[in-house]
């Protein structure tokens, strides 16, 4: 089914803090490559420019625009020995059903073009992510997508909020020019909160675990791909 | 507190129609050149200082062109000096004393002439204030980030009306002959925007004021009613159309006599906007300032100049006499000329103020000159 490496799991105190652990360090490898990403690194020196914040949503929204039916697609991957897991999809997907709209608005209230928006396509990046996203979610029991909401609903509840601000401070901009940045650090906030519960509940074996990691790594990459690769 | 965006103003437009008229050219086009009446226009005349102005008649006094398309033309001149469509726009605020047609709203069918694509409409009404009620509107909607971008238009055609048609077998004293010599034709607009202008300098509106005092004062300047108390029976609504006219109830007129009181209220809301420190007397700049007449001017100039002690006439700015009184439109008309002439800096602030006779409403801007964003490193 997946090629993981079989990490060894015996040293470890136990599999729950093993696996945050391992989580962690992807993390901060990621948070190194955003660093390094163009548009963040501007951003972060106050030279972003309205038009970079523009294309940033205009890129982002090809994507989002997926989120919603790649987890739908997760759930019905889900069999009756995952219930749980696809309650949990299920609920989540509701949730993210909508979130794009709020993107569009924004990239409206700027001055930008729904035609021009909808019309647009996945940058090399999106292409990679979203394509990774549905076939995983494909897979029978697709319990590493665990990893990608990991990383995806991390850079929601911990950065997304941070990079609006900054455009606010930067660009002068109303909140209502950046509703999708913002909303996404409460709404990730608390799905990384439930997916904490997912971890922890002592239903993921070290099996499982791998897989969650691998995922969250190739992920991270394609995210950070996505954003550096800006309409490419 | 949520945050809000700033609006600047980032173009700037006027239409003047046909060529500029002479005093002596006056009543080739709006009739009256019986001995009684040229005597009252040419005491009128001098009083208000205005050497040319800007009619949409002809030669004959036929009409050339209509409000709407005044405003129109504006737009266009002001969406040219920013460079976008009327498609980049997403809100037309419109201000006018008298549109073409009574329905529907003016705004509706200048957007309708303007074109671009759907877009939120504000009509204001009013007199000469109307066009920074207007202003607010656009400004307010910019600042909480609904839309990118707004276009604002103050238009005004009221030669049509003063002509001497109207004025034949109708009782028409000085409140009407005050008028009738001292408006004029013209439209100023503005864009307004969320970001400042990418490469050239731009105005950042700080705040905009208005305020009337109606509950105080009656009617001072009216058409469409017998006297200054709105009365059932007493409006064109309630009566014939025939009536109405012959009532004269159609010519615009203005109760000279409280204009000097007028004047002193306008000045009572300039020096509160100091005490409450919404102005700033070392910091202020330049003043544009609308006023209807000449007499007006010193009257206001000395006002300002108590609080202001460095105001000088180059800090102070009118183009009353060039462009003559075109009502609601003023504003902008004078706004266009001192910021295409390079009268303002960056880093300078500008008030613009406009008092309206029509019961006593007062309107004021505060403008801070800003450079385009990749030279505002370079500004102390």
């Amino acid at each position: 089914m997946s090629t993981t490496t079989t990490a060894s799991a015996e040293a470890a105190p136990s599999a729950a803090d093993t696996l945050f652990e391992r989580l962690a360090d992807v993390w901060v490898e990621l948070e190194e490559r955003l660093e390094r990403v163009p548009i963040l690194a501007r951003l972060a020196e106050g030279t972003v420019t309205l038009d970079d914040y523009r294309r940033l949503l205009f890129n982002l929204r090809q994507q989002v625009v997926d989120g919603s039916p790649w987890i739908s697609r997760a759930a019905s991957s889900f069999d009756g020995d995952h219930f749980e897991l696809r309650s949990a999809a299920i609920r989540h997907a509701e949730e993210e059903h909508r979130d794009h709209l709020m993107l569009e608005r924004d990239y409206v209230a700027i001055g930008g073009s729904l035609d021009e928006l909808r019309a647009g396509r996945k940058n090399i990046g999106s292409e990679a992510l979203s394509a990774y996203m549905f076939h995983y979610a494909g897979r029978p029991n697709p319990v590493g997508l665990l990893g990608a909401m990991f990383i995806i609903e991390g850079l929601g509840a911990r950065r997304a909020a941070g990079w609006a601000a900054r455009f606010q401070e930067v660009l002068g901009l109303a909140d209502n020019q950046v509703h999708f940045m913002r909303y996404h650090q409460d709404a990730d906030t608390e799905h990384t909160g439930n997916l904490e519960a997912i971890l922890t509940s002592g239903a993921i074996d070290a099996r499982a675990a791998d897989e969650i990691v691998r995922c969250a790594q190739v992920v991270a990459r394609l995210y950070a791909l996505q954003l550096e690769e800006l309409d490419r | 507190m949520g945050a809000t965006a700033n609006a600047y103003l980032t173009g700037f437009g006027r239409y003047l129609p046909g060529a500029p008229v002479d005093n002596d050219g006056i009543a080739a086009r709006l009739g009256g050149d019986d001995p009684v009446t040229e005597r009252i226009r040419r005491r009128i005349l001098e009083s208000n200082g205005i050497r040319q102005r800007h009619y949409a008649l002809d030669e004959h006094g036929e009409p050339t062109e209509l409000n709407e398309e005044l405003a129109v033309k504006a737009l266009r001149a002001a969406l040219d000096d920013r460079g976008i469509d009327a498609a980049d726009i997403r809100m037309l605020a419109c201000a006018t004393t008298m549109g073409d047609v009574l329905v529907p709203g003016f705004a509706s069918m200048v957007h309708g002439r303007l074109g671009g694509g759907p877009m939120q409409l504000l009509s204001a009404s009013g007199v000469c204030a109307s066009s920074l009620a207007a202003l607010d509107a656009a400004v307010s909607k910019i600042r909480l980030g609904d839309h990118p971008r707004a276009a604002v238009v103050g238009s005004e055609l009221p030669s049509r009306s003063l002509r001497q048609r109207r004025y034949d077998g109708v009782r028409a004293g000085m409140d009407s002959h005050f008028l009738r010599w001292m408006l004029s034709d013209g439209a100023g607009a503005v864009v307004v925007e969320f970001q400042p202008h990418p490469d050239k300098p731009s105005l950042r509106v700080d705040w905009v004021r208005h305020v009337s005092l109606a509950h105080e004062h009656d009617v001072c300047m009216r058409a469409g009613m017998t006297g200054p108390e709105p009365v059932l029976g007493g409006t064109w609504q309630d009566v014939d159309i025939a009536d109405a006219e012959a009532a004269g109830m159609f010519l615009l007129r203005q109760d000279v006599g409280m204009l000097d009181d007028l004047a002193d209220a306008g000045i009572r809301q300039f020096e509160e906007l100091v005490d409450i420190g919404l102005v700033d007397v070392r910091h202020l700049d330049h003043v544009v300032c609308h006023y209807s007449t000449n007499m007006f001017r010193d009257v206001a100039f000395e006002a300002l100049r108590r609080r202001i002690p460095t105001l000088d006439t180059d800090r102070w700015f009118s183009n009353l006499e060039t462009r003559g009184n075109t009502g609601s439109a003023s504003i902008f008309i004078a706004l266009e000329e001192a910021w295409r002439t390079g009268r303002f800096a960056p880093g300078e602030t500008v008030l613009l103020a406009v008092p309206e006779s029509g019961r006593f409403s007062f309107a004021f801007a505060h403008l801070t000159v800003v450079a385009p964003p990749h030279q505002q490193g370079a500004t102390p």
